[in-house]
Formats: structure tokens, C-alpha cells, sequence
């Protein structure tokens, strides 16, 4: 069961179309094999009256009776009178069953008036467009059937095909079955249609709005004027004038045509060319192709027309199978299917009510036939939308794994940036404190050992000053790594601790006027242990010549704000700068060096007597 | 008032230092010595000292630990750190552990023994630095950055009095405490209680939070 399911799943949609509509086919031939209704006669021959016309006796002409096809065509009204048939009698109750008969009619039985549809209507009608059954009064039918007098009276309209088409007497019963069937498929089916045209015009319009793919504006397009067609068919009374609705009628007949045309066109993907045209030509030639039908009332001129679409439709169903010999999809394939049987069903009506082709002229096919194209259609774009929508999806699933990779990609180059950044910073540290190391610590060391091994012997007193000095330089190193953020009295305060015993020594006294100031920092960033390093270098040096060079007694170390600036001035009242600075001349590049690499402006002043260094740092108000 | 130390440290030059210092004063006495963390927590408490000379490095254990025992044993005794670098961010986590002080190891037998009296007369050593930290740690505990006086939280929760917040804001920036005393019109002796003061205050407050949250997580 499993297995069978499965394999029927397998079969492409357009072969189960292909035995549908084969069926559909099947059904619609068994359905409209002509059947006399039981009892009834069918009479196909009668003599006519053209009122108006010089005329010697009543003409006796076979039905279908179509006045447009006459030479010149007829109007005006005119008179059809028939044979009563043998053996139809009074016993039973009778009717009377006109298939197509108008533009307006009126019947006489025996002189009497039976029935009149719109006789005298002022507006526009058109009663061929259903069918019609007359009741035949039992009492006024006479036993003899040479004294029955049947007479139809027909009022026509030009490029209608107006006349009579051969009618049927015989019990009312089986004739009004006949006549609601008829009724029905002219009717109610073509109503059934218009519904489902309209569905899928809103639909295909619908998507258009949506997507602006042109081929479901084709689509829709040619369904509305198809809608348009068949609803303008079967009114007895249009609510227009006859040339409005004739207009119409035959304009949307043809607008329907030239869409699906163009539809066809796109949807197999043929290239833009001359016999493209021969869709977009039709629906610009049409609107004035049928004014001057109108104008000149010549239904030959439309015969012309629709030798036109004949063309273009055979034109399309050429190059459907010319692309069918390239190889063709499942789509185009059910489009073919679909497509085949409407022509089929076009042809069956031409050749069944033109061509007297055997089959029941008053069930027409093409209503039928064109509902299979347009839903085959809608059918095949909404497969075609759903492909769209996957594809989009399989899209977005594409694009966001690709999203998601790239993310993950740049979160690995980030954190490999980080950490290259931190291996960086590391790095800078270890140089920095290797480079401090060796060039304090180590050298200091390095002279206390060699103090001890002296052959003079150490003196104690140098080697504990050496070894002192060298632990306070550690000391300081491991206060720079200390998180200052920039804060200069805590700079000063650790500063202090460092050089006030030697200035003790040295009998200066130290005035501390430290206040606090912004934050300073190093090229817009806080101050980090390098910088603090180098501050304190730079002050060790500025107190290293106070104490060595200055002779001064007192020293004043301040701070302050100026404008965004915090500032610090180290102002002793020694010899001034000319004498002690001179010899320490190396030990100035030195300060302006360093203060260079925390970004500060230093200062040197000759105050005589005194020298004051200034130095001017950047804050984060700056 | 008769002054007992007691040494924890394991170097014994640095024991040496310690014995040739109080040289200088006959009238104090060492009356105890640990060079181990294990040996300490078994001795140290019950020696009769007022002054513990407390070394961060133990080989077998970590000083705070020991300050933070011999600070719930002997409420009354000052316990001084002796450390090499005086690296303020190790010391505050030893004033939190309950140090009342600490000493520079490498100084001189005259500076030992000056820092020794500093604190018995009520006194504390600290650094700018030290006191930049502490600032920051004792606003930290008060909530904000802002230097408001508040005295005390019913809980015990630590606070920066008005004036320790100036005494501590001149240390760090490099004031002394004869200059400090000058500029707030007080006596230098005040200046260092109100710094030994401070010492207590994060020691407890410390004490306070981690009982809080021991009983916050039900652990008490």
C-alpha cells in the first residue's frame, strides 16, 4: 500500500492533469450527445416572412435560421410559421422549447398570442442568449393537425446572429427538463465561472501588487476580461446600450486572448521578439478593429477578428511545442495539457454549432475548457510563488549561517586582537621593568659587590647606603606599579618618602604645598606606571641637583591649576640656575627628556637667588 | 606600660635585626619568636606580648591569616607588619586582616624602635599611597565616591568621620603629620589616632561583611 502511494507520488502533476481533464473530456462529449427529449418533435424547417420585404410567398428556409448570415443581413422583424407534426395531439400537456430565438420574439398558435419576451422592451435586449419554453395551451390545440397553426414572430439585431435555431414540441415535462439543463450550463455554469475568473484575477492581482513580477499582471488581466466576457454573455438585458455591450463583449473576448498570450509568453521564457508583438499588437488593434465593425454592422468584419485570435492562438500553441521539443518542465508540461484541452474545447464548440459536428450545439464547452486554463494557470504560479518562498527561505538560512560564520570569524580575530594586544602591553611592562632593573637596581647592585670585594675592605657604612638606596629604588618600582590613575599629589606623596631623608641629610628644609588637581594623563589617556616611572625620575633629578648643586636651604614644592593644566613647581632658594644647573647640564636634557614622554612642558627658571622648575601637565579637561 | 614583643618570622637576620634593635631599649623584651605559620598559631597567642611583629611571607602560611587570629585572641595587642616593600595594596588587605601598623623591613634599629613607640603612643605609620587606598576603600564601603561625613551605620558598618576623611586626603597628598596637625589645628597625637582609628575601622567593618554575608548564606 506503502509502496503503491509512494510510486504514485512520483507521477509529475501534469500527467495526472492529462487523465483529469481527459476524463473532464470524456464526461463532457457524454454529456452533450444530442438527445431528442422523450416525445418531442424537433421541427427544422419552417417559412418565413421578413416584414418589409417584397416578397412573392413565405420562404421556406431550414433552421438554424441566422439573419446576419444572409445577403444583405436581415432586420426588422419577421415572421416563422410551421407544420404542426403528426400525432402530437391535445391528450397530453404541451410545450413549446426555443433554444436560441431573438434578439426578441413572440409566438401565435392559432392566433393567438402564447408568449412574447421583451417585444416591445425600449432598451436593448437579447433573448437568444438563454433558452426559452413556451406552455401551448392544451384547450387551444385542435385534433386535427393541418388546423394547428404554429407562427414565431422574431424581432432581430444586427451582429447578434439573430434568428431561430430549430425547435422542439412535445410533453412539458420532458421539455423542461431539457430546458433547465440547458439553462443551468448556459446560465448557472457560466455564472459558477465568472465567480472563480474573478478569484483568481484578485489573486494573480494580488501577487502582482506584491512581487511586480508581470506575469501575474498578465494573469490577472486576463481573467478579469474574461470574467468581463462571460458575464456580459447571458444577459436578456444588459443594463447598456447594444453597442456598448457588443463592444465589450468582444473587446474582453480579445484582451483575454492577448494576456494570456503575453502570459504564456513569459512564463516559458521566450525571448522578446517579433511574434511577441503579435500579443501586444492584438490588444492595441482590437478597440478600433471593432469600432468600425460597429460602424459599418458587419459581422464579416468580426469573422475577420476572429480569424486573428485564431492565429495568434495558433501561434502560441506553436511555440509551446516547438519549446516542448527543447524539453520542457513540469509546469510548462501541465500548461501544455491544460492549454490542448481548451483549444479542444474551442474547436469542439466551432465545429458542433458552425459546422453542424455532431454533438449538442446548446451545451458549449469553452466555459468549461477556459475555467481548466485559468485554474491550471493560478495553479502553476502558485507552484511558482511556493518555489519563490523556498528558495527565499533556503536564501535566508544561506545568508544567515554565512552571518553566523562571519560573527564567529570576527569574535576569533577580535579575541586574537585582544590577546596580541594584552601579550603587547605585557611585553612593554617586562622590557620596562627589565630596562628600570638594569639601569637602577642592577647597576647599584652591581656597585655594592664591587664596594665589598674592594682589597681596601668595605666600609660598612657605604655598602648599608648603597644597598639602602638600591631597596628604595625596588621600592619605587613597585610603587609605580601601584593604580594611581593620574592622581599627582599621591605621586608627590610616594616622591616625598624617597627624597625627604636626603634632604634631611642636606639640612634643606621641605615646604610642602601640594593641593589637589585634575587627573593628569598621557596623550588623553590615564597615566599608567611608565609614566609615573618617568615622573619620578625627572623629580628624583630636579631634587638630585637641589641637593648636590644648589647650596639652597629650603625648597617648595606646589601644586596648582592653571586654565585645563595641573601644574607642579619644585622652587629652591639655592644659587640659581646659572651656576648649579650648568654642571648638571646633562641631568636637564634628562628632565626635558622624560617630561617629553608624559607629554609635560618643563620649565627651568632662574629666579636669582633660587631656580624654580615648572612643569605643566595635561588633564582630562583638555 | 612595659613593652613585650613577640617576632613570627622566618629569616633570621631580620630575628637578628629585631634582637640588636631592642638592645636599645633594655626596658622592652622579646618574649616570643615563631618562624613558621604552624608554630605561631600554636604559640603566638598565648605569649604575653602587646606588640606582634607580624611577616607577611611565611614559608608554610599566609600572615593575614595569623593577623586575623591573633586579632580575635589578643583584642588589646598591636600587631605590626614587617615587610620588605610596603607595597600598599597587600598591606591594606593586612590592616583589613586587623594590623594596627606596619615596619619597613631594611630600616634602621632607631627607625624600628620609633615605630614601635608611634604605636604604642597611640600612632600609626602610613603612606600616602596607603592612605589613597584606604580612602577609596573606606568611600567604597560608604557607598559612593562622595566624601560625606557619616559617623556610623547601626550595624557597625565602618565610616569616614569629617575629620579622619581630611586627615586621610592631606596623607595622601604627601603631607607628614606635624604638618597635617598644623594645617587642621590639632595635635600631631591626634592626627595619629584618628589614622589608627581608620585602621580599626576597616579592620571591623571587614570583620562585619564577611559575617554578614556569613549569615546571609546561613553559614552562622
Amino acid at each position: 500500500m506503502g509502496r503503491l502511494l509512494a510510486a504514485l507520488g512520483r507521477i509529475q502533476a501534469w500527467v495526472w492533469a492529462s487523465v483529469f481533464l481527459g476524463l473532464v473530456l470524456v464526461q463532457l462529449t457524454l454529456v452533450s450527445i444530442p438527445q431528442p427529449a422523450p416525445g418531442a418533435v424537433s421541427l427544422s424547417k419552417a417559412t418565413v416572412t421578413l416584414a418589409g420585404r417584397a416578397q412573392d410567398a413565405p420562404e421556406t428556409i431550414a433552421l438554424p435560421h441566422v439573419w446576419d448570415d444572409e445577403q444583405p443581413p436581415w432586420q426588422g422583424d419577421a415572421r416563422y410559421a410551421f407544420e404542426w407534426p403528426r400525432g402530437v395531439g391535445p391528450s397530453q400537456s404541451l410545450a413549446l422549447y426555443l433554444p436560441r430565438v431573438g434578439a426578441r420574439f413572440r409566438v401565435w398558435f392559432n392566433d393567438r398570442l402564447i408568449d412574447e419576451a421583451s417585444w416591445s422592451t425600449a432598451d436593448y435586449v437579447d433573448t437568444s442568449v438563454v433558452p426559452h419554453l413556451v406552455d401551448l395551451p392544451s384547450e387551444l390545440i385542435r385534433p386535427a393537425a393541418q388546423d394547428n397553426r404554429l407562427e414565431i414572430e422574431v424581432r432581430g439585431q444586427l451582429l447578434r446572429k439573430s434568428g431561430l435555431s430549430p425547435i422542439s414540441i412535445g410533453p412539458r415535462e420532458a421539455l423542461q427538463a431539457r430546458y433547465q439543463r440547458v439553462f443551468w450550463w448556459q446560465v448557472h455554469a457560466t455564472w459558477m465561472v465568472v465567480a472563480c475568473s474573478v478569484v483568481v484575477a484578485l489573486l494573480g492581482g494580488l501577487i502582482w501588487l506584491q512581487s511586480r513580477e508581470r506575469v501575474f499582471a498578465f494573469l490577472a488581466a486576463a481573467s478579469l476580461a474574461w470574467a468581463l466576457r462571460l458575464g456580459l454573455t447571458p444577459l436578456v438585458h444588459p443594463p447598456m446600450p447594444f453597442e456598448l455591450w457588443f463592444y465589450l463583449h468582444k473587446l474582453s473576448f480579445t484582451v483575454y486572448c492577448g494576456f494570456i498570450y503575453l502570459f504564456l509568453w513569459d512564463l516559458f521564457d521566450h525571448p522578446p521578439g517579433r511574434l511577441r508583438s503579435l500579443g501586444t499588437g492584438i490588444l492595441w488593434v482590437c478597440p478600433l478593429w471593432l469600432v468600425v465593425v460597429i460602424l459599418r454592422e458587419d459581422y464579416d468584419l468580426y469573422r475577420v477578428w476572429t480569424g486573428v485570435l485564431v492565429v495568434v492562438a495558433a501561434t502560441a500553441l506553436a511555440l509551446m511545442f516547438r519549446r516542448a521539443r527543447w524539453g520542457l518542465d513540469g509546469k510548462q508540461r501541465l500548461l501544455l495539457v491544460a492549454g490542448v484541452v481548451t483549444v479542444i474545447t474551442g474547436v469542439r464548440d466551432f465545429g458542433v454549432v458552425q459546422l453542424d459536428w455532431p454533438g449538442d450545439a446548446d451545451l458549449r464547452w469553452m466555459p468549461v475548457g477556459s475555467l481548466v486554463f485559468l485554474l491550471t494557470l493560478a495553479s502553476v504560479l502558485v507552484q511558482r510563488t511556493a518555489d519563490y518562498v523556498q528558495q527565499v527561505s533556503r536564501l535566508n538560512q544561506a545568508l544567515e549561517q554565512r552571518v553566523k560564520q562571519k560573527e564567529s570569524e570576527l569574535h576569533a580575530a577580535f579575541e586574537r586582537l585582544r590577546a596580541a594586544e594584552r601579550r603587547q602591553v605585557l611585553e612593554d611592562e617586562r622590557r620596562r621593568l627589565t630596562r628600570d632593573m638594569h639601569d637602577g637596581l642592577g647597576s647599584q647592585l652591581v656597585q655594592a659587590l664591587n664596594v665589598v670585594r674592594s682589597p681596601d675592605g668595605a666600609d660598612p657604612a657605604v655598602v648599608s647606603a648603597m644597598l639602602n638606596h638600591a631597596l628604595e629604588e625596588l621600592r619605587m618600582t613597585l610603587d609605580s606599579l601601584e593604580p594611581l590613575e593620574g592622581d599627582l599629589p599621591a605621586i608627590l606623596g610616594m616622591l616625598r618618602r624617597r627624597i625627604a631623608p636626603a634632604l634631611d641629610a642636606a639640612g634643606i628644609e621641605l615646604d610642602w604645598q601640594v593641593e589637589e588637581v585634575p587627573a593628569i594623563t598621557v596623550n588623553g589617556e590615564g597615566m599608567e606606571s611608565r609614566g609615573v616611572m618617568h615622573l619620578f625620575r625627572c623629580l628624583q633629578e630636579v631634587f638630585a641637583n637641589i641637593v648636590k648643586h644648589s647650596q639652597a636651604s629650603r625648597v617648595t614644592v606646589r601644586t596648582w591649576v592653571e586654565g585645563e593644566h595641573a601644574m607642579l613647581g619644585v622652587t629652591d632658594n639655592g644659587r640659581g640656575l646659572g651656576e648649579g644647573f650648568r654642571q648638571g647640564g646633562r641631568g636637564l636634557s634628562h628632565i626635558r627628556l622624560r617630561a617629553a614622554e608624559i607629554g609635560a612642558l618643563v620649565q627651568f627658571e632662574d629666579l636669582r637667588p633660587g631656580t624654580r622648575v615648572r612643569f605643566r601637565f595635561a588633564t582630562r579637561g583638555e | 606600660m612595659h613593652t613585650s614583643i613577640y617576632l613570627i618570622e622566618d629569616d633570621t637576620t631580620v630575628r637578628d635585626f629585631v634582637l640588636r634593635s631592642l638592645q636599645t631599649r633594655p626596658d622592652w623584651s622579646l618574649v616570643g619568636y615563631s618562624s613558621s605559620f604552624a608554630h605561631a598559631q600554636a604559640a603566638a597567642a598565648d605569649a604575653a606580648a602587646n606588640v606582634y611583629l607580624v611577616d607577611l611571607g611565611l614559608p608554610d602560611g599566609r600572615g593575614e591569616d595569623l593577623l586575623k587570629s591573633l586579632s580575635r585572641s589578643n583584642p588589646g595587642a598591636e600587631l605590626l607588619v614587617f615587610t620588605v616593600f610596603g607595597d600598599e595594596s597587600r598591606l591594606i588587605e593586612a590592616i583589613e586582616a586587623g594590623a594596627t601598623g606596619y615596619v619597613l623591613k631594611g630600616c634602621s634599629p632607631q627607625e624600628l624602635v620609633a615605630a614601635i613607640e608611634q604605636i604604642q603612643e597611640g600612632g600609626a605609620p602610613i603612606s600616602s599611597l596607603l592612605a589613597r587606598l584606604l580612602l577609596k576603600r573606606l568611600r567604597a564601603a560608604q557607598g559612593g565616591p562622595s566624601p560625606a561625613p557619616v559617623e556610623s551605620h547601626q550595624d557597625g558598618g565602618v565610616l569616614l568621620s569629617e575629620r579622619e576623611g581630611d586627615v586621610l586626603k592631606l596623607v595622601a597628598q604627601g603631607y607628614v603629620n606635624k604638618e597635617i596637625a598644623r594645617k587642621l589645628d590639632i595635635s600631631g597625637h591626634t592626627v595619629g589616632s584618628h589614622i589608627k582609628n581608620l585602621y580599626r575601622k576597616l579592620a571591623v567593618h571587614t570583620r562585619v561583611q564577611v559575617v554578614r554575608v556569613a549569615q546571609e548564606r546561613g553559614l552562622v
